[in-house]
């Protein structure tokens, strides 16, 4: 059973550091089971810039197992797959603790983004282009932090403005932008499959 | 006196009252198990009465008048004729009504008693230090004050009741001592209601329940849990590609393996304290039965090493034979290994095999990691065994 008091206080101590950190945990539901992390790219690398939305979702053994996450938005990292935005991470798989919050977690994902570790790819493509042409991987991960993770500087009018353009109905556009937390690319993948 | 006598109710868990409580408190003090209906001349109970029909003797029928048989002998105190009046509160328990033992020792003393009773509580004629000092005054307030018959006790420095008997020397200091044992553990206590558990997040002493409100105590690192979260996690079961001996065994913050947790109220700042709990948590598993040992029938796993009581009865198994019995059923026999990195669990089974069969070349090769792993597993057990045997247990070594 999941501890849902400590997770309440989990997301009142990270929204308490919101302005130092920039990391971000808000419930998708009300159960408090799926939730949405932010983070910021850490500055100094390609991702820097851009803001990265994870997906959240509580295991029933919650805080003794750990979380389950994955990217939504699209990264270019040799431990993350740039397809289904899966992570590779010790902490998040045999090295969890119970001491471990849904904030450091977050952090330590961060902390990824700044140190890659090729050897133990998650990406396997990605992770040949860091090792063998470490030029291309850095232009390719700027650019997908360029495309995919700084959607969030247009403004909601514009968003829906260009979503529109392309043909979707208005009403559609704005119910789907909601759902997706106001990420345009997301909306559109949605709205074309939907 | 009264302070010798085991509290009856403290005795069965429930005593209201207390630090208050009149009565002893304290385990090593004998409980008064006289029948005081028996000693005024009559008990309707008769054989079956669960307390000891034992005659009074002069001396303990007037100190104890004044203490624990007050009240008892009041009701009883116009002998014989009060008898029916009796029977309600006894028709309760449900018992056929029974005539009035008759055989009981002599009925005739008890109205002689019982009337001493409310006018001299005391003979004046006994030592200082055989009178008993004033109970009212000990719990704090004595009502009739200065015209008190009882002798008022000197006020302890540490709890400040007059609870001091001037004339017994001994008791006196039996009584400052417990009195700062007391203070002391009252000090920790507060001391450890700010302390949080790391995992829940939560402050430890003040979880809903008081089988939630206790600490583990990792032993190789100072790291504060809950006692329900850290067992909960060590116990927790490795299927996410956790494993048991490096990720379980350690502490979530530091990741130091801790072999075992210790349960206590109260959360400590010195390792002597540290120490000290956990040798009082020592001792009293020491002091219960192992199950898997089972009084010389049964195989412990962890030999020698294991923290409960290894008691062999006459007659077992390990009496007869001198060694534990083979474990059933029989255990699957691994290759022998000679490496330093062994399954924990083909090495219980090893271990087992070596207690039943005598296998010494093998023990001995292997001794270091042996000892090692006694105390890993001696972790398992008292995880094992925590249900059902430490919360009372522990509970009790607090009071």
């Amino acid at each position: 059973m999941i501890d849902f008091s400590r997770v309440q206080k989990e997301l009142q101590e990270c929204s308490k550091d919101i302005e130092a950190s920039g990391i971000k945990v808000t419930p998708v539901s009300d159960n408090l089971v799926h939730l949405t992390g932010i983070i910021p790219g850490p500055v100094g690398t390609p991702y820097e810039g851009g803001t990265f939305r994870l997906d959240i979702t509580l295991p029933d053994g919650y805080p003794f197992e750990p979380p389950k996450m994955h990217f939504v938005t699209k990264v270019w990292h040799p431990n993350i797959s740039s397809q289904s935005g899966a992570i590779c991470l010790d902490i998040l798989k045999d090295q969890w603790s119970p001491a471990l919050t849904l904030k450091t977690a977050l952090l330590s994902v961060q902390a990824l983004l700044s140190a890659p570790a090729p050897d133990d790819p998650q990406d396997a493509v990605v992770a040949q282009q860091y090792l063998k042409d470490h030029q291309t991987f850095l232009s390719t991960a700027r650019y997908w932090t360029e495309s995919f993770a700084k959607t969030s500087s247009l403004g909601v009018e514009e968003k829906v403005q260009k979503l529109v353009e392309m043909g979707f109905p208005e009403s559609q556009v704005r119910s789907t932008l909601e759902i997706v937390g106001g990420d345009e690319n997301m909306a559109l993948e949605k709205l074309l499959s939907s | 006196m009264s302070k010798r006598v085991l509290c009856k109710f403290f005795a069965h868990g429930a005593c209201l009252k207390g630090e208050h409580c009149e009565f002893s408190h304290d385990w090593k003090d004998p409980p008064n198990n006289i029948c005081t209906y028996y000693q005024k001349g009559f008990c309707s109970y008769g054989s079956r009465c669960r307390y000891e029909h034992v005659k009074p003797s002069r001396s303990e029928s007037a100190a104890s008048s004044s203490s624990s048989v007050s009240h008892p002998s009041r009701a009883t105190s116009s002998g014989i004729t009060k008898v029916p009046g009796v029977m309600p509160e006894l028709s309760a328990l449900s018992r056929p009504f029974l005539p009035p033992n008759k055989t009981a020792w002599n009925p005739e003393s008890v109205c002689n008693d019982s009337l001493e009773n409310d006018e001299v509580d005391e003979p004046r004629n006994l030592k200082p230090a055989d009178r008993s000092i004033c109970s009212f005054a000990a719990a704090g307030n004595c009502p009739r004050g200065e015209k008190c018959p009882h002798i008022h006790g000197d006020t302890c420095p540490t709890c400040g009741k007059q609870c001091l008997h001037p004339f017994r020397p001994e008791e006196r200091e039996e009584h400052m001592k417990s009195c700062e044992k007391k203070q002391k553990h009252l000090e920790a206590l507060r001391r450890s209601q700010e302390i949080e558990c790391s995992v829940c997040l939560d402050r430890v002493l003040s979880k809903p329940t008081a089988a939630e409100r206790k600490f583990g105590l990792l032993s190789e690192c100072d790291h504060p849990f809950c006692i329900s979260c850290i067992r909960n996690w060590r116990s927790s079961s490795p299927t996410s590609g956790m494993d048991v001996n490096t990720a379980l065994r350690a502490c979530p913050i530091c990741r130091k393996l801790s072999y075992f947790v210790i349960p206590s109220v109260i959360w400590y700042y010195t390792p002597e304290e540290k120490q000290e709990i956990i040798d009082s948590y020592k001792s009293k598993l020491k002091s219960i039965d192992c199950k898997h040992f089972n009084f010389g029938n049964g195989n412990c796993p962890f030999g020698t090493s294991c923290f409960y009581k290894h008691m062999v009865k006459p007659g077992s198994y390990m009496w007869k034979y001198h060694r534990p019995p083979p474990r059933r059923p029989p255990p699957f026999r691994p290759p022998p290994s000679r490496s330093n990195v062994v399954d924990m669990d083909s090495f219980i089974d090893a271990f087992g095999d070596l207690l039943g069969e005598d296998e010494p070349d093998f023990f001995d090769a292997e001794n270091e990691v042996r000892m090692a792993l006694d105390v890993e597993m001696a972790l398992l057990l008292t995880q094992l065994d925590f249900d059902s045997s430490d919360s009372s247990d522990y509970e009790s070594y607090l009071d």
